[in-house]
């Protein structure tokens, strides 16, 4: 469904990415893992349309490099940022409204519904501010806004991020489910190692702007090179 | 682009460059003063365009505000709209004082500069609290007072209300200038092919009058450029500029911000009235109409034309704001343009789009444009390492130069060797 | 008692005026974080065109001022996709030069097209009085100001809050990352903020002039760009209610409580730029805004 190959970018004079292989089949879930600064919220802001690139990023067979990220929105793919990204003047659901915004068919109430089952705490706030609900439940509103528009490809950028241990868990669980259910390929960048690959077909290790590692998720979590790149050495 | 020449600062070689550079500057001065002390005007496509000293000082009355404006805006980064309030009350304390209590211009400064400092550093107070848009919004809100409050009944008798104050610009030549402006008014015009620029026989008195005043500013903008320069690399100055570059970065680093803003107001308010004392003192008259806040915005325009974060910069932007709107509506006739529009205020139409323009294309200004095409032929390079330590203020922001600058190929007074930075800007 | 009560009428109505001026600047501010100088003066431009439209071409008052409201807003769709696109949203400073260039053009372009001698405009509502309270008229003037502020407000926050495009406008105003990320098209969406502030811009300066004791001319509503702001940060210069209630402050502080102190009537301006530094020393944010939180 994806396919990448030597994919650069950066902001501006600094470049991050240098030269980028990898791919995403139809159903799977895969990780990119890194340490700070390897690039992995590049590499997923490179992906959905936010910086400038070079380099090929095939999705579904047609080429993203150069489109904008309006287009690639309708094009299927989903991103949900680092730090959530949630409108927080906007009430929950009108943050759901707003992740269905480039859909033109009329099942979006539905598809609010659907969510509100999978992630009841958003029902229970649905009028509230979304600046008011804490980070794990701004976490789950991010996903559920990134899958109303119905994605065939869900970018996740370090969703643990800044969440308590039980709630990560928790949310990995879900997405999990969200992937068996749904079918919804899933690429998930992260550097708790061992939570994302716990629930990943395949994995890539990210170094400084290159991929180092690659391979099955279970072989991935006993290897060397996981702690080698993890910790930097 | 290859450089041409290639000088270091602080060698004899440099220093022999900013003599001539300052040379050349006050013969072409000298040669202006003498060729328009007359009320002269050129003649171009049937109008008649008026280019004489009396309103190239006025331009540099407004230069002097511009350069007031370069502190608040060029170097610590907040947009001030309120220069002409204090411009305004420049001119009008010293209207007043010399008018009414018969003082002297020099002195009447003595008065002018701390009530405006003074002032200034009230209305700096707000900046305090007050960040970006919003004090743009309440300075502006305050120069749109002044008007106002000079047509006040209970100010009548000192403002001269609605009509204005008038004072009798009593500015004379001293008899060794007269001396001296017939001794090189003579070698002026004895120079073949361009002699006959300069008039025949001696300057009338009114003339002399006019080339002394013109001197006395041009004098008077060199000092404040000198002195303005010279905070700007002073320990002060740095944390003035560190405030443009990130405020809350400053205040982490030790940065007195309270000290260093309200500073700045004062300081550029303070040049702000002498520009207004300026214009006074050579137009004679002040009144409520010339020191509204549209003024205000003519100075910002002089600001970003010249070029934000430049010195040189403020006379450019002086001259332009000055002679646009004079020039513009001198013009009675254009190729193409029907006669009606020539009649309205197209000298501020055009200032406005040109405002735009230059954020498109120039937004360094003028002195950026310039110093680019300098950098083709000279290099100036530092000749030692910067200081370590000292925020300064950056070369990559966009179009703004750092403090080290000087009308273009001008000299400074000799400088310390080291320690400043160099005088070429990559613009963006 | 008479006096209080005329004196309250006109608040409100130069209130309701300064409100509606006041909501233009707060589109533009929700949307962008700037604050648009050059509203004023392009309220003006469309005020002019609305009496070409209405005295020159003959049409009806209320037609003229639809009219001018969209020609309007396609002159501010096309601002902003000319002038303000091209620019780094995050970066003040050119922008709001850019804004006031707009300033100085738009001011003498209607001064060459209109010369500054002032001009007639359509009556926009019936003349005559209301309500007579023992001495104090209540105009129909003054009721036709507030009326229309208030259908404004309404109008623009169904707009926002019931459609697609209102939702973009605030998802935009929100997290304009995000918005990118949900797939919505931020330059048209700020374009059409734009568009609106133009429009509803028009209808204030076209209400103020409307009233039969002010004139129309290129110089008018340059004061009225400082109160009209005033009352926009008053009320947070991000909340449309809030540009009413900050409008209604700015009336009162200015035909009220003036009046009632020794300060002149003709600083009132001054005395509006007070109160607004007053406010903004103690909540910088206005009174109903959303903090802003800087980041180093």
């Amino acid at each position: 469904m994806l396919e990448v190959s030597g994919l650069q970018g950066g902001y501006g004079q600094i470049q991050v990415l240098h030269g980028l292989d990898f791919r995403v089949d139809e159903g799977e879930v895969v990780v990119i893992l890194g340490a700070n600064g390897a690039g992995k919220t590049t590499t997923l802001r490179a992906l959905s349309g936010m910086i400038e690139t070079k380099g090929s990023i095939s999705f579904n067979g047609e080429e993203l490099v150069g489109k904008g990220a309006a287009d690639i929105v309708r094009m299927g793919m989903a991103h949900v940022p680092q730090g959530r990204g949630t409108l927080p003047e906007l009430s929950v659901e009108d943050n759901l409204r707003v992740g269905a915004y480039t859909r033109t068919d009329n099942e979006v109430d539905d598809d609010m519904d659907r969510w509100y089952e999978v992630y009841p705490v958003l029902k229970e706030r649905h009028n509230q501010r979304a600046g008011s609900l804490s980070g794990g439940e701004q976490q789950m509103l991010a996903v559920a806004r990134a899958l109303m528009s119905r994605p065939t490809l869900l970018l996740l950028d370090e969703p643990s991020l800044g969440l308590a241990p039980i709630i990560v868990q928790d949310l990995f669980e879900r997405f999990k489910q969200i992937n068996t259910d749904t079918g919804t390929t899933m690429l998930v960048v992260e550097q708790n190692a061992q939570l994302a690959l716990g629930i990943a077909h395949r994995g890539y290790v990210l170094e400084s702007g290159h991929i180092s590692v690659s391979g099955a998720a279970d072989d991935l979590i006993n290897d060397d090179a996981i702690r080698k790149a993890y910790l930097g050495v | 682009m290859a450089a041409r020449f290639q000088l270091t600062q602080g060698t004899s070689r440099y220093r022999t460059y900013k003599w001539v550079a300052w040379g050349l500057w006050i013969l072409v001065l000298v040669l202006f003063a003498f060729a328009y002390a007359d009320t002269a005007s050129i003649e171009i496509l049937g109008n008649k365009y008026n280019l004489g000293l009396p309103r190239t000082s006025k331009a540099l009355t407004f230069a002097i505000a511009v350069l007031g404006l370069q502190v608040i805006v060029g170097y610590t980064g907040q947009l001030a709209l309120g220069q002409s309030f204090f411009f305004g009350t420049g001119a009008y304390l010293s209207a007043w004082l010399v008018a009414d209590h018969d003082w002297s211009w020099i002195v009447s400064l003595l008065v002018v500069v701390p009530v405006c400092f003074l002032l200034g550093m009230l209305f700096g107070l707000p900046a305090l609290r007050i960040r970006g848009l919003y004090l743009a919004l309440v300075t502006l809100g305050l120069a749109a007072t002044f008007p106002a409050i000079v047509q006040l009944d209970a100010l009548d008798e000192y403002t001269g209300g609605a009509a204005g104050k008038t004072v009798d610009s009593d500015l004379v030549a001293p008899g060794w200038f007269e001396s001296l402006a017939n001794g090189i008014a003579g070698v002026l015009q004895s120079l073949p092919l361009l002699g006959q620029y300069f008039g025949e026989g001696d300057p009338s008195s009114k003339e002399v009058d006019r080339i002394y005043r013109f001197a006395l500013i041009v004098i008077l903008i060199f000092v404040l450029i000198w002195l303005v320069s010279n905070l700007l690399k002073s320990r002060t100055g740095r944390s003035i500029r560190a405030i443009r570059d990130n405020e809350t970065s400053a205040a982490v680093s030790g940065v007195d911000l309270t000290m260093a803003k309200t500073l700045s107001f004062g300081l550029a308010s303070a040049i702000g009235g002498i520009g207004g004392m300026v214009y006074v003192a050579e137009l004679g008259i002040a009144s409520p109409g010339d020191f509204t806040q549209l003024l205000s915005i003519l100075f910002i325009v002089g600001l970003v034309t010249g070029g934000v974060g430049t010195l040189s910069g403020a006379v450019v932007g002086g001259l332009v704001i000055a002679f646009v709107p004079e020039w513009a509506s001198s013009t009675e006739e254009f190729p193409g343009i029907p006669e009606r529009w020539l009649q309205g205020p197209t000298g501020s139409f055009i200032l406005g789009v040109l405002l735009i323009v230059l954020m498109f294309f120039m937004p360094g200004g003028i002195i950026a444009g310039v110093r680019k095409i300098r950098a083709r032929f000279l290099v100036v390079t530092p000749a030692a390492p910067l200081e370590l330590g000292a925020p300064t203020g950056t070369e990559a922001d966009s179009g703004s130069s750092v403090t080290d600058d000087t009308p273009t190929g001008d000299a400074q007074p000799d400088e310390p060797a080291g320690g400043d930075t160099p005088d070429e800007v990559p613009t963006t | 008692m008479d006096l209080f009560l005329n004196r309250l009428f006109d608040a409100i109505s130069n209130g309701s005026a300064y409100a509606l001026i006041a909501m233009a600047l707060v589109m533009i501010f929700k949307a962008t974080t700037l604050i648009n100088f050059a509203q004023g003066e392009m309220a003006m431009f469309g005020a002019f065109a609305v009496m070409v439209v209405a005295l020159e071409w003959n049409w009806p008052a209320w037609v003229a001022v639809i009219v001018g409201m969209v020609f309007m807003a396609a002159v501010g769709a096309g601002i902003e996709r000319t002038l303000i696109r091209p620019f780094d949203p995050a970066d003040h400073l050119p922008l709001v030069i850019i804004t006031l260039g707009l300033f100085l053009a738009i001011n003498a372009l209607a001064g060459i097209i209109w010369r500054f001698d002032p001009r007639a405009f359509p009556e926009l509502f019936p003349s005559g009085n209301a309500l007579t309270i023992g001495g104090a008229t209540l105009s129909w003037y003054t009721v036709g100001v507030v009326s229309t502020a208030v259908l404004t407000a309404g109008v623009l926050t169904i707009l926002l809050n019931k459609t697609k495009i209102g939702l973009a406008f605030r998802a935009v105003s929100s997290n304009l990352e995000s918005s990118r990320l949900v797939g919505i098209r931020v330059g048209p969406t700020l374009q059409f903020g734009w568009a609106l502030a133009a429009a509803v811009g028009t209808l204030g300066a076209a209400v103020y002039v409307a009233d039969p004791i002010r004139a129309l001319e290129p110089s008018v509503m340059v004061r009225v760009l400082i109160f009209a702001s005033a009352a926009a940060a008053l009320g947070g210069l991000d909340s449309l209610w809030g540009a009413i209630v900050g409008g209604l402050t700015i009336g009162a502080v200015q035909s009220i409580i003036v009046p009632y102190t020794p300060i002149p009537n003709e600083l009132s301006l001054a005395a509006a730029v007070v109160v607004l530094m007053l406010v903004l020393w103690f909540k910088p944010s206005g009174l109903f805004g959303t903090a802003q939180v800087e980041r180093v």
